[in-house]
């Protein structure tokens, strides 16, 4: 191995209401492929991002190349040789290949663009890299994973010390993982330092030198890749003080009855052939990794998103969900992991949103009862704890867990019976996630049953009463409370890998 | 013009909004009472508010549309439509004159429902569809009267009773009968949009419609509905302003949709969806008028308001964008 | 490989052809069955006078259409250019009639005027990132307002052929003795050509669709997206100034207020000819052959017995057509 190239030392950064780096070390050699692992938002992605001056840090230094740094925006970065290939892909449809690579630094030949160089230097950098993809094809018409290898490419192509690959393999065929594997080799004998964030288990050994593991915004460890075991990574990323008691066991009855079925449902790439029962009173926790295909199941279900295939029952009774206005007709709620963009009204009050989805048990002929409104506001605004000034604030102006309330609010005002929560605790502060978990039980009390997706461990543990883990679009197991682990949940969750 | 420190309650901002337009409403009849040759009178008014109740109606109209996100540059156009035909039918073909008076609210409301449907149902991007129909709308009105214009009849003349429906003469003195119509319907907007399920998902809907509809409203049928309540209220727009002004000419009328929506957009009615008021759409529309009234009164023709229009509306909609901004 | 990198340009070329033949051709279908159409049903229709007209009103239209194009490219809109190519020609003629400015000035401050609204509209989409329909709309509203201010309200009859300054008439229509030639035509292609490299070959214009396809990642790519915007704009406002002049070549006179509804045949021309309503999709030569299609309507429509009247409602419905089309053209791709 070389010299150090990148020392990351006490970075710290926040978001309102988020510490998402918390004295974070990180520190790079020339020539290695250096992991990042931990959970979802465990913060490594912030970590690049800060490194790659997407994000301004709050405090703490950048060492690299023997300088202190610090970039202004991804231009600078990739100017001085750091560059990222993001996860969400960064393409533009509507040009070719070659010119998503070169963009922003076209050649020119006068005031002409040369198309036919830049082809040329892309089909020279593809050969290079040993791809086989044609310059000139239009960037839309390729598939995911050949447009990753396109954006891969072109960070390659700005000359890069330091290149950072974040889950580059998420979307890839095994053969192109291992042509991905190749270029890794070669980009190492350069010389060029790799930070390699990913979830997969099996690519530590095959690829990288080291692992850094992260947990909550802060740094755990490095390991020395060949020497370390799965099990030993996968204890670092999840042992964090488990603050809440898991369930021991489950709290359904034996007998309950089986509220929904799904059976081989089947949408789009993320959904494959997927079945479950849900009981009444259960809990029912749904984990996998980002991108597994829980939330898309979830959407399926209540008819937001096509289904292609697969049979839904309620109370053992066939039916035909086309919408959510079907899904909320049939008692099913869903409460989505995009907050802002799925679930809030923004520029209205507390108790418009609280009602929408049942405004028609507050007519009076056409007119809103307002009084009725209120007053079943105000209920659930004491009930729920929710802290607003009043029922006429603007949601807005609320907490992102009093907001989240507000929206739970919604689906207790329309009484469903079946709940379906998409990472309910997600972005919220201690004290509203520990309400929200205890709502959730008082619901299933009460002869509600909850789907719970989450990508938290200790959550899920601590909530369900049984597990279902996605992988990769499929159910990859099934797990009961008693038999759960984080380990076996890992396990499963990682599975096919 | 009505840019405020940073409050925290956005609801707060709009009422504030209004008494600041209300402000400027009275500064501005100030400004040209001292200015203008004889502005300060009863008759003026009067004439002011002849521009105040066609543009009111169409106004109030697209403060529905607006609410929901979309946006309708067919009202000017479909408003000429409705009156000519209705009045070619009243005048060529003898037809009673309130069945033409119902007529011309029902031309309305077919082209709110045709733009609706397309906007709702097919997704056109609004402003497009509705760009169209009023191109179709005043190929329509040309057709039918093989391009003639049409002139209703004076107050004198048989079946110009609906006339009075603007102003009526009362011994000596007019009295704004269209004022009094304005101010009820503008009643029952407010109560549509505030107090009825029409108007809260209207809001709804246009605050954030994905949300509405995970919530399980039909979202489609809503949104159709608000581009049939402008269509409608431009319908009786159409009557206003053959009252007022007698004779229309197809091809005309794509002016007033940007009136109309700039009286909407200054009351502080979001071009974003999701925030209406119709009192400060009320007030937007008078200062138009009074404007406009104005623009005469001092001698220059009616080009120079067409330029102040479009600054306003340029402000209004910055002060929108960067309000917006700031809050979400 | 160094076979395949022969090969490149060919293979780009190919894609072009595939890419941008498959829709031109049909709409180049469109366009001579329409033709063929009207050939058949009136026999004046036949004549090379009524061709000659339709080539004569096509000029303003065509010249729009390939100025909107750049700011529907970058997913935007302009309305400005209907009235404004009305106001132009007003203040240009004003200068020229009634101030005695030579004719060439005139023209000069035509595409002057045009550009300077351009650039407003670019401020205002890229700068105080107001949506585009509206802001183009106060500068429709008031391009409309300033043509008739300027020409104090007066309808301006710019120089008439074989008067002193009438000259300028004959750049689109000459007159060879008998022979009418629409050189104007010839003008049309040049532009078309020049404007397709700039589309294509050009970084500007490979900016405007890089904004088209994803504002974000083109953001991110480190280029300055608001001077991207504000040449899409400009460029529509200084094509919207040629087509002042050729409005004053073609026509006798220029009436203030008239306008309105001249944008509507050049966003539908540009939308037929296959630029995306989402921006990014787009092209020169498409729009081109796409406001051949109005302008065919609108010359034909009174051979066959309809009123001029009529091609108002057949715009609009084209209008809708086309964009319905091009809105499931996008669900495809999407699935």
């Amino acid at each position: 191995m070389g010299d150090i190239i990148l020392t990351m030392k006490g970075i710290n950064k926040s978001f309102p209401g988020v510490r998402a780096l918390n004295n974070v070390d990180f520190e790079l050699y020339k020539g290695e492929v250096h992991a990042l692992m931990g959970e979802n938002g465990a913060g490594k992605s912030t970590l690049m991002k800060v490194l790659t001056g997407i994000y301004k840090k709050d405090s703490g230094t950048i060492t690299y190349d023997g300088k202190v740094v610090e970039f202004a925006n991804p231009r600078e970065a990739q100017q001085a040789g750091i560059v990222i290939v993001h996860q969400e892909l960064n393409m533009l449809g509507h040009l070719t290949v070659a010119q998503n690579i070169f963009i922003g630094r076209e050649f020119m030949k006068g005031i002409k663009i040369d198309d036919d160089r830049m082809n040329v230097e892309a089909a020279k950098l593809f050969n290079r890299l040993n791809i086989n993809i044609d310059p000139t094809e239009k960037m839309s018409n390729l598939t995911v994973g050949k447009q990753q290898m396109c954006e891969i490419a072109k960070a390659i192509s700005h000359d890069a010390k330091i290149i950072v690959f974040d889950e580059p393999t998420a979307a890839l065929t095994e053969s192109e993982v291992n042509e991905l594997f190749e270029i890794i080799r070669d980009l190492k004998k350069k010389d060029i330092g790799i930070v390699y964030i990913t979830h997969r288990m099996d690519e530590i050994k095959l690829i990288t030198d080291r692992v850094s593991v992260m947990r909550d915004g802060a740094y755990v460890g490095t390991l020395i890749s060949k020497d370390s075991t799965k099990n030993d990574i996968i204890s670092m990323m999840v042992g964090r003080v488990i603050y809440e008691e898991p369930k021991t066991e489950s709290k359904v009855p034996k007998d309950a009855p089986v509220v929904l079925k799904v059976e081989n449902l089947n949408a789009g790439k993320s959904v494959k052939d997927v079945s479950f029962e849900l009981y009444k009173g259960e809990i029912l926790g749904f984990s996998g990794l980002m991108g597994a295909g829980r939330t898309e199941t979830a959407k399926a279900i209540i008819g937001a998103d096509p289904k292609e295939s697969g049979d839904i029952y309620i109370n053992g009774k066939k039916v035909e969900i086309k919408s959510p206005e079907d899904a909320v007709k049939y008692g099913i709620g869903y409460l989505s992991e995009d907050r802002k963009r799925y679930g809030l009204m923004l520029q209205r009050n507390v108790a418009e949103n609280s009602t929408i989805a049942n405004l028609e048990n507050f007519l009076n002929g056409i007119f809103i009862d307002t009084k009725k409104e209120n007053k079943e506001t105000e209920k659930y605004v004491e009930s729920l704890a929710i802290k607003t000034p009043g029922i006429d604030q603007l949601i807005v102006n609320l907490s992102g867990g009093n907001q989240q309330k507000v929206i739970l609010t919604k689906w207790l005002v329309r009484n469903c019976d079946i709940l379906i929560f998409d990472e309910p605790t997600r972005g919220i502060d201690v004290g509203a996630k520990s309400d929200i978990y205890k709502l959730m039980n008082e619901l299933v009390k009460a002869g509600k049953s909850i789907i719970m997706i989450s990508s938290e461990l200790p959550e899920i543990l601590r909530m369900s009463d049984r597990i279902i883990v996605m992988c990769e679009g499929r159910k990859s197991g099934e797990l009961r409370i008693e038999e759960a682990s984080q380990e076996k949940i890992m396990h499963l969750a990682t599975m096919g890998n | 013009m009505f840019r405020i420190k940073q409050n925290p309650l956005l609801a707060k901002k709009l009422g504030f909004n209004r008494i600041v337009l209300l402000l400027v409403l009275i500064a501005m009849y100030c400004f040209f009472a001292i200015f203008a040759k004889n502005f300060v009178s009863y008759n003026r008014l009067l004439s002011a508010m002849n521009y105040a109740y066609f543009l009111g109606f169409l106004s109030l109209g697209v403060t529905f549309v607006i609410a929901t996100g979309g946006i309708d540059f067919s009202i000017g156009p479909v408003m000429f439509c409705a009156a000519i035909m209705s009045g070619y039918l009243l005048t060529h073909y003898h037809w009673p004159l309130w069945l033409c008076l119902i007529t011309s609210i029902l031309i309305g409301a077919m082209y709110g429902t045709l733009n609706g449907y397309l906007v709702a149902y097919k997704s056109v991007p609004s402003f497009i569809t509705s760009m169209a129909i009023m191109q179709m709308s005043k190929g329509v009105a040309s057709v039918f009267t093989k391009a003639q214009s049409v002139s209703w009849p004076q107050l004198a003349q048989e079946n110009g009773w609906y006339r009075n429906l603007i102003k009526t003469k009362v011994g000596n003195v007019y009295i704004p009968v269209g004022m009094i119509i304005l101010v009820v319907v503008a009643i029952i907007c407010a109560i549509i949009l505030n107090k009825t399920k029409i108007g809260r998902y209207l809001l709804a809907l246009g605050s954030n419609k994905e949300a509405v509809w995970l919530s399980g409203v039909n979202v489609k049928k809503w949104e159709m509905l608000a581009y049939i309540i402008c269509g409608t209220l431009a319908g009786i727009a159409a009557i206003f302003f053959v009252a007022a002004y007698t004779t229309v000419q197809p091809g005309y009328g794509d002016q007033y949709n940007n009136e109309a929506i700039a009286g909407c957009v200054m009351g502080g009615t979001s071009m974003g969806g999701g925030l209406a008021s119709i009192s400060g759409t009320f007030i937007g529309v008078m200062i138009i008028s009074i404007l406009q009234e104005g623009v005469l009164a001092i001698g220059l023709n009616k080009n120079y308001q067409l330029v102040i229009t479009g600054i306003i509306v340029i402000v209004a909609v910055y002060i929108d964008v960067i309000s917006r901004k700031r809050k979400y | 490989m160094s076979r395949q990198i022969q090969n490149t340009p060919v293979s780009s070329n190919k894609s072009i052809i595939r890419r941008l033949g498959g829709q031109n051709l049909v709409v180049f279908l469109i366009v001579a069955a329409l033709f063929a159409f009207f050939c058949i049903v009136s026999p004046n229709f036949r004549r090379y006078s009524t061709i000659l007209s339709i080539l004569d009103y096509s000029y303003y239209i065509t010249l729009i259409a390939i100025g909107v194009t750049f700011p529907l490219i970058t997913g935007g809109v302009d309305l400005s250019i209907g009235t404004g190519l009305i106001c132009y020609s007003l203040i240009g003629g004003y200068l020229v009639v009634y101030q005695g400015w030579p004719v060439w000035a005139g023209m000069i401050v035509c595409v002057l005027c045009g550009a300077l609204i351009g650039l407003l509209n670019g401020f205002l989409v890229g700068t105080m990132n107001l949506p585009p329909f509206l802001a183009t709309l106060c500068t429709m509203m008031m391009t409309r307002g300033l043509g008739s201010i300027c020409s104090t309200g007066l309808g301006i009859p710019w120089p008439t052929a074989g008067t002193e300054g009438g000259w300028f008439r004959t750049i689109f229509k000459l007159n060879i003795g008998d022979l009418k030639l629409p050189l104007g035509f010839l003008w049309i292609l040049l532009l078309v050509a020049l404007m397709s490299f700039i589309l294509n070959h050009t970084k500007i214009g490979r900016y405007i669709i890089a904004i088209g396809s994803n504002k974000e990642a083109t953001r991110l790519s480190g280029i300055n997206t608001k001077y991207v915007y504000i040449s899409a704009y400009v460029i529509s406002g200084i094509f919207a100034g040629l087509a002042a002049i050729a409005y004053s070549a073609i026509f006798a006179s220029v009436y203030p207020g008239t306008g309105a509804g001249f944008e509507l045949e050049g966003i539908g021309g540009a939308i037929i000819g296959g630029v995306s309503m989402t921006g990014g999709v787009g092209s020169v030569t498409g729009t081109l052959i796409g406001v051949f299609v109005i302008c065919i309507l609108k010359t034909g429509l009174p051979f066959i017995g309809l009123q001029a009247n009529w091609q108002q409602i057949i715009t609009g419905i084209v209008l809708i057509a086309a964009v319905l089309i091009d809105l499931s053209r996008n669900v495809k791709k999407g699935k």
